[in-house]
C-alpha cells in the first residue's frame, strides 16, 4: 500500500469540496476547513499494478493569496488545482498558488480541473487558453461537482502520476 | 626544423608553456584551481567526496578546537544552547514529577512494599511505581513521517475504537502545522500533550517521525520515558528507511512490534493503596493517649469536686491539697463539730484508699460551730431559744437567774473574733415559772366538765389541789403529765360526786337504764330526753330512774316514748304470716293461736305448694317459738291438678295442657296410647276438683305421623335438583330409600336431620351419577374449563351459553367441551365467545405502527403539532398494553428514529437515536411503561422516501414504533 500527501489548492469557492466529497472518504466535517484550516480525506486509487492512498489535504480556499498557509504543503507529493470556470479570475489564483508551492518546496506533479463545467452558459474560460494550459505540462480536466463528471479520471491520472 | 615546428605548433607550443607554466606557478595554479573548485566539488560524487573529505575535516575541526576552542563553540553555541536548556528543562520537570510521586507513596504501605522491591531487584523505583500504579491503557500508538504528515505505522490496543489513522495523523500533523504558524514558532519543536477529557495524547517528536500515542486515564510521568527510548531505537533501527519515506511502507516491516510494546502498556489497579497501617497505628496511639488523658482529667475532675465540697464546708478549712503521681494529698484543719471529710469522700467517686488526709482540728469561730458549742456547753431550758442572727447568737426566752448567769459566763469566754454572745433573756424565778404552770393546769381543770376544783394552793414549793370529780370526768392526774408541772410536787385530793351536769346523768341513765335499741337518749338543754317505743317495762323502769333522779340535775324525760307491747308485736308478725299462707294456693290454714308466747299452725298443704316454713323467718318471727303442723293433701286446685298430670300423663310435645276455668284442657294430638291414658287418668281424678279434658286431642297414629314425616322428606328430596328418588318404601317400621345423587347435589342425610325421623331408622342407598342439569354441567365445566376472568358462562333456557373474550386456545378447548356435551345431549354454545389473541390485537398493532413522530431538520425534539400524535400513540400503546395483558401477552415496543441525509452520516445516527430517546421519555410522561419501550437510531439508513425530493426530507425525519408481541 503506497500513501501519498496530495494537496488540494484553489481560490474562494471554486468547488473543491463539493467536487471531491462524492469520491472520498472522509471523518473530518468541514468545520476544520474554517478552524484549521484543512480538511483531510483520503481516496483510494486501483492502479494495475498496486493501490495507492492518496491523503487529500484540502486546503481553505482564499482569495487572498497572501493568508495561503504553504506549511501545509510540505511533505506533499501531488497537487489538485481547481478553477472555476465561470470565473477567470481563480484561474490566476489558482496558477499563483501553484507557483508559491513549487517555490518553497520544489516541482511537483498535479493535475488541473475546470469545475462548474455544467455552467456551460457561463463558462468564462476560451478553449484557446485551456489549450495552451494543456501543453503547458499538465493534465487538465472539465469537471462539474453536480454530476461528477471527470473527477475520478483525474484522480486516477493523478495517482499514475506520483506512483512513478 | 624550428621554424616549422613554430609554424605548425607554435600556438600550442605557447599554450602548452603557458599551461606549464601555470602548472609550476603554485600560486597561479592555485588560483586556477581555485576558480574551479567550487563547481568541480558541487559536481563530483558527494558520497566520495564525503569519504575522501572526512578525515579532513576532523582533522580541521580538530585543529580549529586546539588552536581556539571558542571559535567552534560561537559557532555551535547556537545549537547547542536551545538542546541544553530543553533537556535541562525536562529534567527538572521529571525530577518534580517523580519526587511528587515519591510523596505520593512515602506514607503508604504499597509505597514502603516498592521501594523494597526496588531495592531487592535493582530497578528504579520509578520503574516499579509504573509497574504498579494509575489506571491507564495506552490505546493507539502512531508513528508519523514528520515531513508529510503520512502515517508509517499503527498500532491499536484491543477493543479500542479508532477512525482512518492515515487520516488521523494527517489531521495531527495539520494541526502542529497549524499551531505552529498562528504563533510563529520558529523552534523546531512540535505537539507535547493534548489533553481532552479521560484521554491524553502524547506526542513524542524525532528527527524524521514523531510518536503519538493515545491514553485513556491517567499515565505516570514515568511513560514519557519509555516513549522516548522506543522512539530512540526505532530511529536507530531505521534511520534511512525513515529519512526517506515517500509513503511506502513496505520498507519499514518490524516497527509494528516496536509500537506494540508501547500498546501492551497499561494498569488496571488504581489503588494507590490506602495507608492503612499507618492510619491503624496512628488512631491506635490517639485512642490510647486520648483514653489516658481522658482518664486523668476525669479522675482530676472527681477530686476537685470533694475538695470544691470539702471547701464548701463550714468548720472545714483545706490548707493545702495536690495530685501527684496517682495519690492524693488533702491538708486542713476541721471543726470537731463539722462534717467529717472521710464521709464527704464517700460520696465522690474518688477512691479512698489514695486518699491521704491530713487534719488538724480548730475551734471554728463561725455562728454556727459555736452555737453549737454554747448548746452543748449552757444546756439552755426549754424556755430558751439560741439562734443565729447577723453574725452574733442571740439567746432569748425566759432562764432562771443561775442559768443566765452562766450564760453571761460563757458569753465572756468566747473568744475574740469569733460571734458574740447576746443574751436577750428574760430572768425568771423558776418557782415563778412552776407556779404559771400550776394555775395552767388548775385553769384548765376548772374548764374540764365533771370536775370542781375545790381549792388550790402553793406551799412550799408544793402544790396543792382538792375538789370534786365525776369518776365519769376526766382524770385530773392525767392531765397533770401533760403540764410542766412536777407531780411530784403535786398533791391531789378529789372526792368523788356524781356531777348533775346532763352528760353524766345521762351516762348513768344509760348505763343502769339500758335501753332497748328502740330508744334513744339524748340531751335537750338542761333535759334528758328519751325518744322511742319501748315495752311497759322498761317505760316503768326508765320513769322510776327519773323520779330517783337527783334534785337539782336534769329533767329526765319520758314522754315520747311510746309503750309498746311486745307481744303485740308479735301477735301482729304472726297475723301477718298467717293471711300470708292462706293467700297461698295449695296451702289451707287449719288453726292457729298464740299462746304463752308460742305460736302455734296446723292446716294442710299440697306437696306442690310453696313451703309454708321458711316463710317464717321472713315475718321477723323467731322460729323457735312457732310450731307448726302440716299436713299434706292433693289440692283439687287446677294448677295442682294439672301438675300433677303432667308429671304422670309426660305429654309429648304435640300436647299441651293448660287451664280453662276449672278444667284442665288437653290439646294437640298424640297416639291412641296416650289418649287412653289419659282417659284413665281424668277417670281417676278426685271428685270435686277440675276435669280433664281431652276432647280436643286428636287420636293420631304414630306410624301415620312417622310416614307422613317420611313422605315429607321424600318429596322434598324429589324437589332437590341433582336428586333422583328411585323408590322408597316403608316396612315394618324402617324407611328404606333409593336413588341417584349428583356430587354436586345437596346431601340427603344432612336433609334427614331436617325431619323429625328416627335416623337409624332410615336406610339410604344413593349412588352417584353427573346429572345433565344446566346447572351442574355449569359447575363441573367451571371446574375443568376454568375460563378466563373475561369469559361468563351463564344458563340460558336450558342451555349453557359462553361470552366474552378469550384466548384462541381458550376457545379451542371450549369448542372441544362442546362436542362433548353435545354427544351427551347438552348445548353448550360458545359462538359468542370472541377471539382476543390475534386479529384484535393485530389490528391495533397495525394502527399503533403507522403513526409517525415527525421532527424539524437538526432538531431531536418533535414540535408542538406533534403533541396530540403522542397523545394518541400514547393512549394506544397503554390499551394495548393492557389488552395483551388478559390474554397473557407481553407487548413490546420499539421505537425507531430516522434522520435524512442532511449532514454527516454519524451525526444522523446520533441524531436519529436522539430523536427515539426523546419519544420515549415524551410517551413515559404519558403514562406508558418505559419497560416497554426500547430505542434505536437507524440515521440515515432506512429512508422512508427518496431523500432527494423536497417531500422526502420531513418524511425521514421521523420517529415510527414496531409492536412485538411474546
Amino acid at each position: 500500500m503506497l500513501q501519498k500527501k496530495i494537496c488540494m489548492l484553489g481560490g474562494f469557492s471554486v468547488g473543491k469540496t463539493s467536487l471531491v466529497r462524492r469520491f472520498v472518504q472522509s471523518i473530518f466535517s468541514e468545520t476544520y476547513m474554517t478552524t484549521v484550516g484543512v480538511k483531510i480525506d483520503k481516496k483510494n486509487v486501483e492502479l494495475p499494478d498496486r493501490t495507492v492512498n492518496l491523503i487529500l489535504w484540502d486546503l481553505a480556499g482564499e482569495d487572498d493569496i497572501g493568508s495561503f498557509r504553504v506549511s501545509y504543503v510540505r511533505g506533499a507529493t501531488g497537487l489538485v488545482l481547481v478553477v472555476d470556470g465561470t470565473r477567470p479570475a481563480t484561474l490566476a489564483v489558482a496558477l499563483t498558488l501553484r507557483e508559491r508551492a513549487e517555490a518553497e518546496f520544489g516541482a511537483m506533479p498535479g493535475v488541473l480541473l475546470f469545475n462548474k463545467s455544467d455552467l456551460a452558459d457561463q463558462w468564462a474560460i476560451s478553449d484557446l487558453e485551456m489549450n495552451e494550459l494543456k501543453t503547458n505540462g499538465w493534465p487538465v480536466y472539465l469537471t462539474s461537482a453536480l454530476t461528477g463528471n471527470s473527477v475520478d479520471d483525474a484522480f486516477h491520472r493523478l495517482a499514475e502520476m506520483v506512483a512513478h | 626544423m624550428e621554424t616549422l615546428r613554430q609554424l605548425l605548433v607554435g600556438r600550442e607550443i605557447s599554450e602548452l608553456s603557458r599551461v606549464a607554466h601555470l602548472l609550476d606557478e603554485p600560486e597561479q595554479l592555485a588560483a586556477a584551481v581555485g576558480n574551479v573548485l567550487p563547481s568541480a566539488t558541487a559536481q563530483a560524487s558527494h558520497v566520495q567526496l564525503s569519504e575522501v573529505l572526512a578525515p579532513v575535516v576532523e582533522g580541521a575541526t580538530r585543529r580549529s578546537v586546539q588552536k581556539n576552542p571558542r571559535t567552534l563553540t560561537e559557532i555551535l553555541y547556537p545549537l547547542l544552547l536551545p538542546a541544553i536548556r530543553k533537556s535541562i528543562g525536562e529534567k527538572i520537570d521529571a525530577t518534580f514529577q517523580s519526587l511528587n510521586e515519591s510523596l505520593k507513596y512515602i506514607f503508604t504501605l504499597r509505597g514502603l512494599k516498592w521501594r523494597l522491591e526496588s531495592w531487592r531487584t535493582g530497578t528504579s523505583f520509578a520503574e516499579v511505581v509504573l509497574k504498579h500504579s494509575l489506571v491507564y491503557r495506552v490505546e493507539h500508538a502512531f508513528l508519523i513521517h514528520g515531513l508529510s504528515g503520512l502515517l508509517i505505522t499503527h498500532v491499536a490496543a484491543e477493543n479500542a475504537t479508532s477512525e482512518d489513522p492515515q487520516l488521523i495523523s494527517s489531521m495531527l500533523s495539520a494541526i502542529q502545522d497549524f499551531v505552529k504558524d498562528s504563533f510563529n514558532e520558529k523552534d523546531q519543536e512540535g505537539l507535547d500533550t493534548i489533553r481532552f477529557g479521560e484521554l491524553r495524547l502524547w506526542s513524542q517528536p524525532g528527527p524524521f517521525a514523531t510518536l503519538a500515542v493515545v491514553i485513556r486515564g491517567n499515565p505516570p510521568e514515568e511513560l514519557h520515558e519509555i516513549l522516548s527510548d522506543v522512539l530512540l531505537r526505532i530511529h536507530a533501527e531505521h534511520a534511512e528507511a525513515l529519512e526517506q519515506f515517500d509513503g511506502d511502507s513496505s520498507k519499514l516491516i518490524g516497527i509494528e512490534t516496536q509500537l506494540q510494546t508501547c500498546v501492551d502498556l497499561k494498569q488496571q489497579d488504581s489503588h494507590q493503596g490506602f495507608p492503612w497501617l499507618l492510619l491503624a497505628a496512628a488512631l491506635l496511639i490517639l485512642g490510647a493517649v486520648g483514653g489516658w488523658l481522658f482518664y486523668s482529667w476525669q479522675t482530676s475532675q472527681r477530686w476537685q469536686a470533694y475538695v470544691t465540697r470539702l471547701e464548701s464546708q463550714p468548720g472545714i478549712i483545706v490548707t493545702e491539697q495536690k495530685m501527684s503521681g496517682r495519690q492524693f494529698y488533702v491538708a486542713g484543719l476541721r471543726d470537731p463539730l463539722a462534717a467529717d471529710p472521710q464521709s464527704l469522700l464517700s460520696g465522690t467517686q474518688v477512691d479512698p484508699a489514695r486518699v491521704h488526709s491530713r487534719w488538724q482540728f480548730y475551734q471554728s469561730l463561725q455562728p454556727e460551730f459555736v452555737l453549737k458549742r454554747l448548746t452543748a456547753s449552757l444546756a439552755p431550758p426549754a424556755s430558751v431559744r439560741l439562734s443565729i442572727a447577723d453574725n452574733g447568737i442571740v439567746a432569748e426566752g425566759n432562764a432562771t437567774a443561775a442559768w443566765i448567769d452562766r450564760a453571761r459566763a460563757a458569753a465572756q469566754q468566747l473568744s475574740a473574733g469569733g460571734p458574740f454572745l447576746d443574751i436577750r433573756v428574760r430572768e425568771v424565778d423558776p418557782e415563778k415559772l412552776a407556779e404559771a404552770h400550776w394555775h395552767d393546769y388548775v385553769s384548765r381543770l376548772e374548764t374540764k366538765p365533771g370536775i370542781i376544783v375545790g381549792e388550790h394552793h402553793i406551799r412550799d414549793g408544793q402544790f396543792y389541789i382538792a375538789g370534786l370529780r365525776d369518776p365519769l370526768a376526766v382524770d385530773p392526774i392525767s392531765l397533770l403529765s401533760e403540764t410542766q408541772v412536777d407531780p411530784a410536787r403535786v398533791h391531789s385530793n378529789w372526792q368523788y360526786y356524781q356531777s348533775l351536769q346532763p352528760e353524766f346523768v345521762l351516762k348513768r341513765l344509760t348505763a343502769a337504764l339500758a335501753p332497748p335499741k328502740t330508744v334513744r337518749l339524748s340531751t335537750l338543754g338542761d333535759r334528758i330526753l328519751a325518744e322511742g317505743e319501748a315495752p311497759a317495762a322498761w317505760i316503768d323502769s326508765a320513769r322510776a330512774a327519773a323520779q330517783q333522779l337527783s334534785a337539782g340535775g336534769p329533767v329526765f324525760d319520758i314522754s315520747k316514748v311510746r309503750e309498746v307491747d311486745p307481744q303485740k308485736i308479735d301477735a301482729e308478725r304472726w297475723q301477718a304470716y298467717v293471711s300470708r299462707l292462706e293467700t297461698q294456693s295449695g296451702i289451707i290454714v287449719g288453726e292457729h293461736r298464740i299462746h304463752d308466747g308460742q305460736f302455734y299452725i296446723a292446716g294442710l298443704r299440697d306437696p306442690l305448694a310453696v313451703d309454708p316454713l321458711p316463710l317464717i323467718s321472713e315475718a321477723q318471727l323467731d322460729p323457735s317459738r312457732v310450731h307448726s303442723h302440716w299436713q299434706s293433701y292433693e289440692s283439687l286446685e287446677p294448677e295442682f291438678v294439672l301438675k300433677r298430670l303432667s308429671a304422670s300423663l309426660a305429654p309429648s310435645k304435640s300436647i299441651r295442657l293448660s287451664i280453662a276455668g276449672n278444667r284442665i284442657v288437653a290439646e294437640g294430638e298424640a297416639p291412641a296410647n296416650w289418649i287412653d291414658r289419659a282417659r284413665a287418668a281424668a277417670q281417676q281424678l278426685p271428685a270435686g276438683g277440675p276435669l280433664l279434658d281431652i276432647s280436643k286431642v286428636r287420636e293420631v297414629d304414630p306410624q301415620k305421623l312417622d310416614e307422613e314425616h317420611w313422605q315429607a322428606y321424600v318429596s322434598q328430596l324429589e324437589d332437590q335438583t341433582g336428586i333422583i328418588v328411585t323408590e322408597q318404601k316403608v316396612e315394618q317400621g324402617q324407611f328404606y330409600i333409593a336413588g341417584l345423587r349428583d356430587p354436586l347435589a345437596a346431601d340427603p342425610l344432612a336433609l334427614l336431620a331436617g325431619t323429625q325421623l328416627d335416623p337409624t331408622r332410615v336406610h339410604s342407598h344413593w349412588q352417584f351419577y353427573q346429572s345433565f342439569q344446566p346447572e351442574f354441567v355449569l359447575k363441573r365445566l367451571t371446574a375443568s374449563l376454568a375460563p378466563p376472568k373475561s369469559v361468563r358462562l351463564s344458563i340460558v333456557d336450558d342451555r349453557i351459553v359462553a361470552e366474552g373474550d378469550a384466548p384462541a386456545t381458550w376457545i379451542a378447548r371450549a369448542r372441544a367441551a362442546a362436542q362433548r356435551l353435545s354427544a351427551d345431549g347438552l348445548t353448550l354454545e360458545v359462538a359468542n365467545l370472541r377471539d382476543m389473541s390475534l386479529g384484535n390485537l393485530n389490528r391495533f398493532k397495525r394502527g399503533i405502527e403507522a403513526i409517525d413522530i415527525f421532527f424539524d431538520s437538526g432538531k431531536a425534539v418533535p414540535g408542538t403539532t406533534q403533541m396530540p400524535v403522542l397523545d394518541k400513540l400514547a393512549s394506544d400503546l397503554k390499551e394495548l398494553t393492557e389488552m395483551t395483558r388478559e390474554a397473557g401477552v407481553t407487548a413490546r415496543f420499539m421505537l425507531t428514529g430516522h434522520s435524512d441525509a442532511t449532514g454527516r452520516d454519524t451525526a444522523n445516527l446520533s441524531l436519529s437515536l436522539a430523536r427515539a430517546e426523546t419519544v420515549r421519555a415524551l410517551l413515559k410522561k404519558r403514562g406508558v411503561d418505559p419497560e416497554l419501550l426500547s430505542v434505536r437510531g437507524a440515521g440515515t439508513f432506512e429512508p422512508a422516501e427518496s431523500d432527494d425530493s423536497l417531500v422526502g426530507k420531513p418524511a425521514n425525519r421521523r420517529v415510527k414504533v414496531t409492536v412485538s408481541l411474546e
